[in-house]
C-alpha cells in the first residue's frame, strides 16, 4: 500500500529484487562473526562453565584407559593376574558413562535456550527496523534467517559444542601421555596430524564460500515458494501452473548445483582424515614393531599407543567434520547480522519530549519527501490542520495521498521541511507515545491468528469485553460477529481470510475505534464496505470524530462533503483547499470530480 | 520410510555404487588391526624386520585402496542425495500446484512451504547420511565381530551380549525419539506462522505500536519449539552413554576372559581389542543415524501428507473442450466453505446471456465473491450446477475453462518478475502490442510508460513498490490481454480515484458485447450502467433486473441506492 507511485521509485525497488542466477558471495569475516555470536550468547554462560568440568572429567576417562588396557594386556602376555586393573578399566567407564549422561543432558537444554535467544533477539532487531526494510526485503527470505540459518547455528551448539570441549581435553591429555610414552611413536603420530590441519585448511576455505552461496540462494528459493504458494489463486486463475513450474525447477535446479558442490566439498574431510588416520596406523605399527624387536618397548605399550594413535586422531576427524558444520552455521550467523546490523527505526531523542494528551494541532511546514532520494512524491508540501478539525484528502492515484499517512505516523521521515505536532517537530516525541496518538485504519486489512476480541483489543490490551462490544457496534461489526460460529471468541484461524474482505474491514475499524486515540487516519477504510454499512461507520466516525483531529483519505467524494477542510493533493502538492462548498464554487478539478462521481 | 526407498530406488545404480565404494573403504579400515596382529605375532614374536616391514606395506596399499573408495563414495553420496532431494522439491511443487485452494486452505500455505524446504531437507540429510556412514557402521560392525569370533573363537557369547543389550538401547532410542521429532517439526511450524503472520502485517503492528506484543508471540512460540528440542535431545543423552558404557563394559570382559586363558596369542588380543573399539565407534554412529531416521522419518509423513494429498476437484474424465462463448447459468446453487457452519450461497439460479454486462451488487459477506468464484471452478458447487455456454464446468477442460474466464481479484496479486512477464501471464505469446492495448484499456499504460525502463520494470515481491491503484489497473490489464470470453471483476477499482475509475469503466463499456462481464461493486454508480444488476444479501438473491426495474422492486436494492445516491441528492 506504500504510495510510491513515483517513476523512479519503481526502479529504485526494482533493482532489489532477486538476482536470478548470478549469487554474489561478499567476502566474511569469520574472527569478527565468532566474536559477535560469543558477545550474543552471553546470557547462557553459566551452564557452560558446568559443561566445561563434565567434559574435563569424561576426557579424564578416555585418556586413562587406554593406559590401563595396555597394563592389562602386558599382565595377559607375561601371564600375571589383572584383576586389579580390570576393576580399575570398569570404574573408568562407569565414570564415563555417569559423565557422558549429565553432559548430554544438560547441554541439550543450554543448546536450545540459546538458540531461543538467538532467535529472540533477532525477532526484537527485526521489530524496530523501519517499513522501509520490510518493503524492500522478501518475506520468504526473512523467514528463512529466522528459521533455517538460526537452525544451522543451533544444531552447530548443540551437537557440537560439548564434542569440541571433551576432543579439546583429550586431545591435549593424550599428547602428554604419549609424550611420556615414548616421544618418537609421537612425533609419527603427529605427522598424521599434520596432515590432517593442512587438509581442513585446504577444504574449509572452499566449502565456507559454497556455503553462504547456498543459503542464499535457498533464501531465493524459499522467496518464491512463499510467493507463489500464497498467491496460488492468481496462479490457478491465469492457469501459470506450468510457468511457476519452470520458475521453481530453474530455481532448485540451481540451488542443487551449489548445494551438491558444498556437500562434496564438505564430505572430502571426513573419509580423507580416516585414511591419513590409517596411515599413520600403520606407520605405528611398524615403527613400534620394529622397536620392541629392539626391546625398546613393551607388547602392552604398542597396545596403548595404538589405541591412543586412534583417540588422537579420531577427535581431529570430528574436529574437522565439527569446523565444517561449523561454516554452515557462521554462514548463516553472517546472514542473521546483517538483520542485527540494519539501520532500526531512528531513536528518540535523548531530550525526546512526552506526549500525554496531544491537541492535535498539526503542520505541514514545507515538506518535502520521496522514497527514492531523486523523486520527490511530495514537493514543498505546507498544511495547517487545526486541532478538532476533520480533513480530507483527496487526489488523483499516485498523488501522495498514503505518503502523507506515512509521513505522520513516521513510518518514513522527511527529507525536507517538517510536520509540527501541538507546535513541536515529530522528531522531538517518544516514537511510542507518538504512535500511541493515532488511531490508525489502514488499506490493508491485517489481522491475526487469534480470536475476534483479542484482534479488536488489539491497539489496546486492557480493553473490558463491554468496551469491545461496543467499539465493534460504533464499527457495525456488531452483527456479522455475532453471527460466526463462537462469536467474539471465534478464533481467526487463517488470519481474516475466512472472512470477506468488507467484514475484515470493520473489524480493522472497530479496532482503531476502541484504541480511542486522539488523532484518527482513516485511510481508503471503507472502500470495500458496502455503501449502506458504509453509512452506518460513517454516523459512527462522526461521532467519534467529533473533537478529534482527523484524516481520511477517500476515493467516494460523496464520503467527505462535511469534512471541515478537503485538501486536493496532485502531483505533490496542494492544488485545492477548502470545504467542500467553497471547493463547488471554485468550479476546478475537485468540483469536476465530483461530478464524474455522481454522475448518474 | 517408504517414500525414501522409493527416492532411492530412483537412483538406485548411483546409490549402489556409493555402497559399493563405502564398503571399499570399510574393508580398509577393518583389515588394519588384523595385519597389525601378525606384526605383533609374527615379527615381533620371530624378531623378523622383513615381516614387519612385509605387512607394513600391505597395510599402506589398503590404506591407499581405503582412500581412493572415501573420495568416489563422497561424490556418490552427495549427488545422490542431492538429486533426490532437489527432485522431491520438485514433485512437491509441482504437486502443490495441482491442488485446489479448498485443499491449500486446509493445509495452510506455511505448512506447505516448510514441508517444502525443511522436510525435503531432513530427508536429504538422512539418505546422505545412510550412504555416508550409515551402511558403513553395520559393515564394520559385521567385519569386526566376525574377525574376533574367527580370530577368537571364545569371545562370541561376549559379543552376542554387547550386541543384543546395544540393539535393545538403539531400539528404545528410536521408539522415544520418533514422537518427539514430529512434534519438533510441528512447533517448527507454529514459529513459521507467528513470523509469516509479523511479517504481512509489520504496517499494522507499527501503527499499533504492538511490537512488544508480537516479540511476545515469538516468544512463546520460539520457546516451544526450544522446548521440543530439548526433550528430543535429551532421548539421545540418556541412550548414546548407555550404549557406550555396554560395549566398554565388553572389552573388560574380553579381558577377563583372556587372562584366564592360558593360550591367548597376544597378537590377536590387541587386534580384538581395537576391533571392539572399532564396534563402539560403528554402534555410536548407528544410533546417531537412526536418530536422524526418526526426523526423517517424520518428515516423510509429512512431505508424504502433501504428494498423496488429492485434489478436492478432479478434473472431468472426459473433458470437453467447446469454443466458449461466454453464456454463464446457475442453476439453484449452493455453497458452503469446507468446515464452515453456515452457507455462503443458496439457491442460486440465474441465467446469463454471452456479451451481457451484469453488476454485483450487496453488503459485505453477502456472496458476491464466493458466487463468481464458482464459474472458473476455483471451488466446486455444493449443490446444483454451474454451466458455461450450457456445459457444466465440472466437465470442461480446467485449461479451456481458465483461458476464457478471466479474473481481476479485490487483492491485486502481482508477481516477482518484470510488469511485462506480469501482464503476460492472460497470454503467454501477447505481443508488446497487444499488452499496451490492454494496459491503455485499464489506464496502466500511462504511468508504466513514465517509469525509465517502461515494461521491463521489475516489481519487487509482488510489486510493493507499486500503489494500490497501480497495482490493481495492471491486475485488470493482465486479465484484459488474454481477451477472455468471460471477465470477472471482483470489487477491483476499489483504490483508485474516481477519474480514473470512470475512464477504466468506459473503456470496458466499449468491450461489452465482446465479452461477458460479471462487474462485483460497492458503488451504485458503478454497476448503474450495466446490463442487468444482480442484488444479493445473506448468500441469496434479492433481485435481478435493471436499475429501474429494481428501484421498483426490489427494497435492498432500494436501500442501497438511498444510502449512495439518494443521500447526495438530499444534501
Amino acid at each position: 500500500m506504500r504510495n510510491a507511485s513515483n517513476v523512479a521509485s519503481i526502479q529504485g525497488m526494482g533493482g532489489r529484487g532477486p538476482m536470478r542466477g548470478r549469487p554474489v558471495v561478499k567476502p566474511k569475516d569469520l574472527k569478527g562473526t565468532l566474536s559477535r555470536l560469543w558477545i550474543l550468547t552471553s546470557g547462557n554462560r553459566k551452564g557452560l562453565g558446568w559443561i566445561l568440568l563434565l567434559s574435563a572429567c569424561s576426557s579424564a576417562s578416555a585418556i586413562l584407559s587406554p593406559l590401563v588396557i595396555g597394563d592389562a594386556v602386558n599382565a595377559v602376555d607375561k601371564r600375571l593376574p589383572a584383576v586389579s586393573l580390570l576393576l580399575l578399566l570398569l570404574s573408568l567407564y562407569l565414570c564415563d558413562w555417569i559423565v557422558r549422561f549429565l553432559q548430554q543432558f544438560f547441554m541439550a537444554s543450554i543448546g536450545q535456550k540459546m538458540i531461543h535467544h538467538i532467535r529472540v533477539a533477532l525477532f526484537e532487531a527485526m521489530k524496530t527496523l523501519p517499513l522501509a526494510f520490510f518493503d524492500r526485503k522478501q518475506h520468504g527470505e526473512l523467514m528463512s534467517r529466522l528459521t533455517n540459518d538460526v537452525d544451522n547455528i543451533s544444531n552447530t551448539i548443540s551437537n557440537s559444542l560439548t564434542q569440541l570441549l571433551t576432543y579439546g581435553f583429550t586431545i591435549i591429555g593424550i599428547f602428554i601421555i604419549m609424550l611420556f610414552l615414548s616421544p618418537l611413536l609421537t612425533a609419527v603420530s603427529l605427522i598424521g596430524v599434520g596432515f590432517i590441519f593442512l587438509l581442513t585448511r585446504i577444504v574449509t576455505k572452499h566449502t565456507r564460500k559454497l556455503f553462504t552461496q547456498q543459503q542464499k540462494i535457498l533464501g531465493e528459493l524459499d522467496g518464491q515458494l512463499e510467493e507463489s504458494i500464497s498467491g496460488l489463486t492468481v496462479v490457478k486463475a491465469f492457469c501459470q501452473e506450468e510457468q511457476m513450474n519452470r520458475q521453481f525447477d530453474q530455481n532448485n535446479n540451481d540451488f542443487q548445483k551449489v548445494a551438491t558442490r558444498a556437500l562434496i566439498w564438505s564430505g572430502y574431510l571426513m573419509p580423507l582424515t580416516n585414511v591419513i588416520n590409517n596411515l599413520s596406523y600403520v606407520a605405528i605399527s611398524v615403527v613400534s614393531g620394529i622397536l620392541a624387536l629392539n626391546g625398546l618397548i613393551s607388547i602392552g605399550m604398542i597396545s596403548s599407543f595404538l589405541l591412543y594413535t586412534r583417540q588422537f586422531s579420531r577427535p581431529f576427524v570430528d574436529i574437522a567434520n565439527i569446523y565444517n558444520n561449523f561454516q554452515t552455521a557462521v554462514a548463516g550467523a553472517e546472514r542473521i547480522f546483517e538483520i542485527l546490523d540494519e539501520q532500526p527505526e531512528p531513536k528518540d531523542k535523548q531530550d525526546a519530549l512526552p506526549l500525554e494528551s496531544p491537541k492535535g494541532d498539526i503542520e505541514f511546514r514545507h515538506v518535502t519527501f520521496g522514497y527514492t532520494p531523486h523523486s520527490p512524491i511530495l514537493k514543498d508540501l505546507s498544511l495547517r490542520v487545526p486541532s478538532g478539525t476533520k480533513t480530507a484528502i483527496v487526489g488523483p492515484t499516485g498523488a501522495g495521498k498514503t505518503t502523507i499517512i506515512n509521513l505522520l505516523t513516521r513510518f518514513y521521515d522527511v527529507d525536507k521541511g517538517s510536520i509540527l505536532l501541538d507546535g513541536h517537530d515529530l522528531r522531538d516525541y517518544h516514537m511510542q507515545d507518538l504512535r500511541r496518538c493515532f488511531g490508525v485504519v489502514l488499506q490493508d486489512t491485517a489481522l491475526f491468528v487469534e480470536s475476534v476480541e483479542d484482534n479488536i483489543k488489539y491497539g489496546r490490551r486492557d480493553a473490558s469485553r463491554k468496551e469491545v462490544e461496543q467499539a465493534a457496534q460504533i464499527a457495525g461489526a456488531d452483527s456479522f460477529i455475532c453471527r460466526l460460529p463462537k462469536g467474539y471468541q471465534t478464533v481467526l484461524a487463517q488470519g481474516g481470510a475466512e472472512l470477506s474482505q468488507g467484514e475484515r474491514q470493520l473489524l480493522t475499524i472497530a479496532r482503531a475505534v476502541l484504541a480511542n486515540a486522539p488523532i484518527l487516519i482513516l485511510d481508503e477504510a471503507t472502500s470495500s464496505v458496502d455503501t449502506v454499512t458504509e453509512q452506518k461507520i460513517r454516523r459512527a466516525m462522526l461521532a467519534i470524530t467529533e473533537g478529534r483531529t482527523s484524516f481520511i483519505i477517500a476515493h467516494r467524494l460523496s464520503t467527505i462533503r462535511d469534512s471541515d477542510l478537503i485538501v486536493l493533493i496532485e502531483d505533490g502538492k496542494i492544488a485545492e483547499q477548502g470545504t467542500h462548498e467553497e471547493l463547488m464554487k471554485l468550479g476546478g478539478r475537485y468540483a469536476s470530480m465530483y461530478l464524474t462521481q455522481t454522475d448518474s | 520410510m517408504r517414500l525414501i526407498l522409493h527416492c532411492i530406488k530412483q537412483h538406485i545404480s548411483t546409490f549402489l555404487a556409493g555402497l559399493l565404494f563405502l564398503s571399499v573403504e570399510a574393508m580398509a579400515d577393518l583389515l588394519q588391526p588384523t595385519f597389525m596382529s601378525y606384526i605383533v605375532d609374527e615379527g615381533v614374536k620371530n624378531a623378523d624386520v622383513r615381516t614387519v616391514l612385509y605387512y607394513g606395506a600391505i597395510m599402506l596399499g589398503i590404506a591407499a585402496l581405503g582412500a581412493l573408495g572415501a573420495v568416489m563414495r563422497n561424490m556418490f553420496a552427495s549427488r545422490t542425495s542431492q538429486a533426490i532431494g532437489k527432485e522431491l522439491r520438485g514433485e512437491m511443487y509441482h504437486k502443490v500446484q495441482t491442488l485446489s485452494l479448498e485443499n491449500i486452505d486446509r493445509l495452510k500455505p506455511a505448512s506447505i512451504i516448510t514441508r517444502i524446504t525443511n522436510d525435503v531437507t531432513q530427508i536429504q540429510d538422512f539418505i546422505n547420511g545412510c550412504m555416508r556412514i550409515m551402511i558403513k557402521a553395520p559393515i564394520t560392525c559385521i567385519g569386526a565381530i566376525a574377525l574376533i569370533v574367527i580370530e577368537t573363537p571364545r569371545q562370541i557369547p561376549m559379543m552376542a551380549a554387547v550386541l543384543i543389550i546395544s540393539a535393545v538401547f538403539i531400539f528404545a532410542n528410536m521408539k522415544c525419539g520418533y514422537p518427539r521429532f514430529e512434534r519438533l517439526q510441528k512447533r517448527l511450524d507454529q514459529l513459521n506462522n507467528v513470523s509469516r503472520e509479523f511479517l504481512n502485517s509489520v504496517r499494522v503492528v507499527k501503527a499499533f505500536h504492538a511490537e512488544e506484543k508480537e516479540k511476545e508471540k515469538f516468544r512463546i512460540a520460539s520457546e516451544g519449539l526450544a522446548d521440543a528440542g530439548v526433550s528430543a535431545m535429551r532421548v539421545m543423552a540418556v541412550f548414546a552413554p548407555l550404549i557406550n558404557f555396554t560395549v566398554n563394559f565388553g572389552i573388560v570382559v574380553m579381558l577377563w576372559i583372556s587372562q584366564n586363558d592360558s593360550s591367548t596369542e597376544i597378537g590377536k588380543l590387541m587386534a580384538a581389542v581395537n576391533y571392539m573399539t572399532q564396534i563402539l565407534f560403528a554402534i555410536g554412529m548407528v544410533s546417531n543415524i537412526l536418530n536422524t531416521a526418526a526426523r526423517a522419518m517424520a518428515s516423510s509423513r509429512r512431505v508424504n501428507e502433501i504428494l498423496q494429498e488429492t485434489p478436492a476437484q478432479l478434473p472431468p474424465k472426459e473433458p470437453l473442450f467447446p469454443s466458449i462463448q461466454g453464456g454463464v447459468s446457475f442453476e439453484n446453487v449452493s455453497f458452503a466453505y469446507a468446515g464452515a457452519g453456515r452457507a455462503s450461497l443458496e439457491g442460486i439460479t440465474i441465467c446469463i446471456n454471452p456479451g451481457e454486462t451484469i453488476g454485483i451488487i450487496g453488503p459485505t459477506g453477502s456472496g458476491k465473491t464466493t458466487l463468481v468464484n464458482l464459474v472458473p471452478r476455483f471451488y466446486d458447487a455444493t449443490e446444483g450446477t454451474v454451466r458455461v455456454d450450457g456445459y457444466d464446468v465440472t466437465q470442461i477442460d480446467e485449461k479451456t475453462l481458465r483461458r476464457a474466464v478471466a479474473v481481476v481479484p479485490q487483492k491485486a496479486l502481482l508477481f516477482s518478475g518484470t510488469i511485462l512477464e506480469n501482464l503476460r501471464w492472460g497470454k503467454a505469446d501477447a505481443t508488446v502490442e497487444e499488452v499496451r492495448r490492454a494496459a491503455k484499456i485499464a489506464c496502466a499504460d500511462s504511468f508504466v510508460q513514465e517509469t525509465e525502463k517502461g515494461y521491463e520494470t521489475h516489481l519487487s515481491q509482488g510489486g510493493v513498490n507499486l500503489s494500490g491503484g497501480q497495482k490493481q489497473r495492471l491486475a485488470l490489464a493482465r486479465a484484459l490481454v488474454g481477451n477472455p470470453r468471460i471477465l470477472i471483476l471482483d470489487d477491483c477499482t476499489s483504490a483508485l480515484d474516481a477519474d480514473t475509475e470512470a475512464t477504466v469503466l468506459n473503456g470496458l463499456r466499449r468491450l461489452s458485447g465482446q465479452m461477458t462481464i460479471l462487474l462485483i461493486s460497492q458503488r451504485i454508480s458503478t454497476v448503474m450502467k450495466t446490463d442487468r444488476i444482480l442484488c444479493m444479501e445473506n448468500g441469496r438473491i434479492q433481485g435481478i433486473g435493471t436499475h429501474s426495474e429494481l428501484m421498483h422492486s426490489c427494497p435492498s436494492y432500494q436501500a442501497i441506492y438511498d444510502s449512495q445516491i439518494g443521500g447526495m441528492q438530499n444534501a
